[in-house]
Formats: C-alpha cells, sequence, structure tokens
C-alpha cells in the first residue's frame, strides 16, 4: 500500500468520516474538523502508522497533505 | 487619542494624511513611523522611549540571529536554517529579545497584580508585617500587550527561519508602530506586510475601501456598541438587579463588545488601507460559530492565531510524550488529552493577556475548558445533527455567560451577576431604577439593531468590496450620523484599547 492510500485510511479514522479522499492538495479547510486542536490526533495516528517520529518543527510547516505524503517519505527513506 | 474622538477624526488623521501624501514614496514609511510616534506619545510622551526601545532590541537582535559570518552588509539576510546548530551568540540575542520584551510586558502591565495578590497573600499567611505598602504603582503604557506580541512574533519568526530580518530599521519600526494598530491591533505579523514595506500600492480604489471601512467601523463603535454599553453599564453597576435585567444587560455588553472591537477592528483595517496596507480581517461573524473552536477562529483572528502559533503548538507538542502517544492509540483517540491540557493554559493565558485580573483569567479559563470539553465529541456526535441555529445558539450563550467575567470589577461582583441572572436569592428592590434607564426605546432599540445585524448583516470586509456609489453614499451617511451622535453624547474610550 502507499503512503496515499494508508493516510486515506488514517484521515477516516482519526475524523471519523469515512467518505474522505484525500489529494495532495488537500488542506485543513477542505476536511471538516482538521483543525489544530485534532492535528494532535492525525499527528499521533501518522506516527503509529507508519512507525516515525515528527518534531516540533515537522508539525508546525506543514502546509498541505502534499508536504505530509512527503514528510513521511523522507522520514521512511532516513530510517531505511 | 482614541478613534473616536475629534481630534484623531478632524485634526489628526486629515493632517497625517496629508503629510503622508506629499512625502515621496521612499520617505512615506519614515514619516508614516513619525506620526505614529506623535500619535503615540499624544498622551504620555516618555511611553514612546518604551515602543522605541523594544523595536531597537528586537531589530537588533533579529539581526544577530540572521547574519552569518562574511554575509555582505547590503544584500538581503538569508532565512535560517532552523536544523543548524545556533551558535551562542544567535541563542543569546532570540533570549535577550523574547526576555525583555516579555519582561517589558510582565513589568508595566502585571506589576501592580502581582503587588496586590503578594500582599493579600501575606495577610492571608499572618505576615502582615511583610507588606509592601506605599510602593510606586505602575502605569500601563497603551498598546503595549499589542506591540510586544509584535516584536515577540517577529523574533520567533526570524528564529524558526519562516521570516527574513530586516536591516532597514526604519521599515521594521514602521511596522511595529504603525499607529492604526498600535493601541489595540490587530496583531499584524511581520510576514504579512513585509512586502508592503517595501513597496505598495496606493490608489483611488483602495482609499475608498479604507474610507467606507472607517466609516462603518466609526458606526458600529458609535451608533451600536456605545448605547448597548450604556446597557451593559447600568446593569452591571446596579446594586441590585432582577433577573430579566441581569439577562438583557448581559446580551447588550455581548453586542457592545462585538460592536466595539470589531468597529475599532474596521478603523484600525480602514486607516492602514489609506495608507496604502492590506492587513487581514480579524473578525468573521463570531456569534455565527456553532462551536467553541469555529469561535474562535472567527473572534480576534489575529490574537487567536497569535496564540495558535507560539502558544498552543509548542505546549501541545512539549505534552505529547511516549506514553501519552500510546494512550491516545489505545483509546482510538478517543481523548486527545494534549489538545484538552494546552487548551486550558492558552486561553487562560490569553485571558490574562487582557488585562491583569482574576476575572480575565477566570473568563479565558472558562473558554480552554470549554474547547477542551468539546474536544470529547466525536463528529458522530448527535450535536452535528441539530439544526445549525440550534447549534449557534448553543454556542452563544456560554460565550455570553463568560463575558459576565470579562466585564465584572472582581470575580464577586461576576458571581453577584449569574446570581441576579439565575434569580438566587430575592432581590428585586431597585430594579425600576435601573429599567427606567435600559428600556428607553433608544436603548431598547439600539440593542434590537445591534442583534439584527449581527444575525443578517453582510460583514464589512465583503460590504466594502466592490464599493458602488450607493454603498458609499450609505456609509457617508452613517458617518454624518456616527459624527452627529459623537457631538451630541458623551464618547467611550474603546474597551481593548485598556489591554
Amino acid at each position: 500500500m502507499d503512503t496515499m492510500t494508508t493516510l486515506n485510511g488514517i484521515f477516516c479514522e482519526v475524523f471519523d468520516e469515512d467518505s474522505i479522499q484525500i489529494t495532495r492538495e488537500t488542506t485543513a479547510d477542505d476536511v471538516d474538523g482538521w483543525d489544530s486542536l485534532s492535528h494532535t490526533n492525525l499527528i499521533v495516528a501518522v506516527e503509529m502508522a507508519f512507525n516515525v517520529r515528527f518534531n516540533l518543527k515537522d508539525t508546525r510547516t506543514l502546509k498541505d497533505v502534499g508536504e505530509l505524503i512527503d514528510l513521511i517519505d523522507r522520514k521512511l527513506a532516513e530510517k531505511a | 487619542m482614541l478613534f473616536s474622538s475629534y481630534i484623531f477624526l478632524f485634526m489628526f488623521l486629515p493632517a497625517a494624511l496629508l503629510i503622508y501624501y506629499l512625502t515621496p514614496a521612499r520617505g512615506r514609511n519614515l514619516t508614516l513611523t513619525g506620526l505614529s510616534y506623535f500619535f503615540y506619545g499624544w498622551a504620555n510622551p516618555y511611553f514612546t522611549l518604551l515602543l522605541f526601545g523594544s523595536t531597537t532590541v528586537t531589530y537588533y537582535c533579529a539581526l544577530t540571529i540572521a547574519r552569518r559570518p562574511g554575509d555582505s552588509a547590503t544584500e538581503e539576510l538569508p532565512l535560517r536554517d532552523e536544523d543548524a546548530p545556533a551558535p551562542l551568540r544567535q541563542k543569546a540575542a532570540f533570549w535577550l529579545s523574547i526576555a525583555a520584551n516579555l519582561s517589558l510586558l510582565g513589568f508595566f502591565k502585571y506589576f501592580n497584580f502581582g503587588l496586590e495578590n503578594m500582599n493579600a497573600l501575606l495577610v492571608a499567611l499572618g505576615l502582615e508585617h511583610l507588606q509592601l505598602e506605599g510602593l510606586f504603582r505602575i502605569a500601563l503604557p497603551l498598546g503595549i500587550s499589542f506591540y510586544v506580541f509584535k516584536t515577540v512574533s517577529y523574533t520567533i519568526d526570524v528564529w524558526q527561519g519562516s521570516v527574513r530580518a530586516t536591516r532597514n530599521f526604519v521599515d521594521f519600526a514602521c511596522y511595529v508602530s504603525m499607529f492604526p494598530q498600535l493601541i489595540a491591533g490587530p496583531i499584524v505579523r511581520y510576514r504579512e506586510v513585509a512586502a508592503q514595506l517595501v513597496s505598495r500600492l496606493h490608489n483611488a480604489e483602495k482609499f475608498a475601501r479604507g474610507t467606507s471601512f472607517m466609516c462603518l467601523g466609526l458606526a458600529k463603535k458609535v451608533l451600536l456598541a456605545d448605547p448597548c454599553g450604556k446597557v451593559a453599564d447600568t446593569c452591571f453597576n446596579a446594586a441590585t438587579l432582577g433577573a430579566l435585567d441581569a439577562w438583557y444587560g448581559l446580551f447588550a455588553y455581548t453586542m457592545q463588545i462585538y460592536f466595539d472591537f470589531s468597529g475599532y477592528s474596521d478603523m484600525a483595517i480602514g486607516v492602514c488601507l489609506m495608507f496604502g496596507f492590506v492587513i487581514s480581517k480579524n473578525f468573521d461573524s463570531p456569534y455565527h460559530a456553532d462551536s467553541f473552536a469555529d469561535f474562535w477562529r472567527r473572534w480576534h483572528i489575529s490574537l487567536s492565531t497569535w496564540l495558535r502559533d507560539y502558544l498552543f503548538t509548542p505546549l501541545n507538542y512539549m505534552l505529547l510524550t511516549d506514553r501519552v502517544r500510546e494512550r491516545m492509540v489505545r483509546e482510538k483517540f478517543r481523548y486527545n488529552y494534549p489538545a484538552i491540557a494546552s487548551s486550558v493554559v492558552v486561553f487562560t493565558i490569553c485571558g490574562i493577556w487582557h488585562g491583569a485580573g482574576w476575572t480575565f483569567a477566570a473568563w479565558g479559563a472558562m473558554h480552554g475548558i470549554l474547547l477542551g470539553l468539546e474536544q470529547l465529541r466525536t463528529k458522530k456526535s448527535a450535536y452535528w445533527k441539530w439544526p445549525k441555529l440550534v447549534r449557534v445558539c448553543c454556542t452563544f450563550i456560554p460565550v455570553s455567560l463568560a463575558w459576565v467575567f470579562f466585564r465584572a470589577t472582581d470575580l464577586g461582583a461576576a458571581f453577584g451577576y449569574f446570581a441576579s441572572m439565575f434569580a438566587v436569592g430575592n432581590k428585586t428592590a431597585g430594579t425600576g431604577l435601573v429599567a427606567g434607564i435600559i428600556y428607553q426605546p433608544y436603548y431598547l432599540s439600539s440593542v434590537a439593531v445591534a442583534a439584527l445585524l449581527v444575525w443578517s448583516a453582510p460583514q464589512t470586509w465583503d460590504f466594502t468590496r466592490a464599493l458602488t456609489w450607493r454603498k458609499a453614499i450609505c456609509c457617508y451617511c452613517l458617518l454624518l450620523v456616527a459624527v452627529a451622535t459623537l457631538v451630541t453624547k458623551a464618547h467611550s474610550p474603546f474597551i481593548y484599547a485598556a489591554f
């Protein structure tokens, strides 16, 4: 499964909505309930699913789903 | 100098605009800075020294943070690489700027409060003889909470590499002191105006929109906030109050604070536009919010985003320990512990930022707790299936109740007001006197019009976009009525100018 598919599943779980379809261009404005408070849930869920760890800067600078995917892929590459 | 005073409207602003537009383009930031210092020094010239001090320290510290060995003295400074190891001088400069600015705010805003509480604590501990009596009291410099948040955000942004430190002292001083936003915000970020400080467009369209923003803002303040404020003041100052009067008084205050502050923000945005600066909206129909998180996305946006970026996010991350992470996963994200805790802490700080008093802390804490509790409600909760109107009411009523703390002079008065609202005890005597004022047709209709506008009128932002002659005439008429009202009624200061 690629990063995008796994991530889509995480979004559905965290934001409690099965119909979410994310793209690289998806931002917080597009997903109901994605705000600075629920962002914590998303970050932890992503960390657990991909077995990576984000730092404060990583979580602060993300602008859209595309950047999140790049970040995950970068973290995975660093581990490999 | 208040935005709603004659001296500002009929002397300072026209003169400032004339001087500004007569200045050649490259000298305009300096002119605007000079005008801002004049504006700021009007009440107390010594306070300009604090403003200048904060500006200078922040400017030099930011330069030290951003400079790298071998940089040429003329080129634009690079963005700092946050991941690169920071030399000691960079770290020292960062902490110096943060400490200098926060201690400025801490001393001038919280000294009296700290002293009073320390004395009260000493009395409680039976150590009366140690009380510090007769010590000097500190006068609160206008706008200090607002400009200190600007300098702190600039320092952090330069440190994190999200903005370039500017080499141009005048540009930076112009950003910090810009008079339209100096007294009560919006807390504009440097990155929002950095390019505009270098070059900005001045045209008739922008100026006209700015003027209409100003007319509408003044009208909100004078025609709505002031009469609503009269009702609120009467109720909150009453010795005894019936339950209905108390609810009416609180509703009037809820309207007053919105029109007072959003009116001020409109005027600030409008005056900025007249000087060529475009800044973001500070209000987005907050009483249309259907959750507390939604309310804070719409109310005083420049403050809530500041708190989110510089306090909430770092604190939230700090609380995210391994154990917390594991627990969140185990409980399938039902309990967002870090966000709940951070909300309470950050909003209590938000309360205290407004004013050095336990009432403000209580107001902030109440919002923090409401936001935290709201985190426990899932997306599939029945709440979201209720009609929007019900959800708006479920948000509006607690938000209004919280304003009791914000308005009351002390916690005792706040609880007394709640007691009146919920008719605890039999307090009906003397209400005739209050009713004689607050139910006058002028006040009743002002509160009613305010309510009508809150829930049905377009935002100033949208109204002034694509300005037509008809809209312009409407703004002009409102200005005339507002000015006529200013002449006949005693004007009151803006609430947020006291923060």
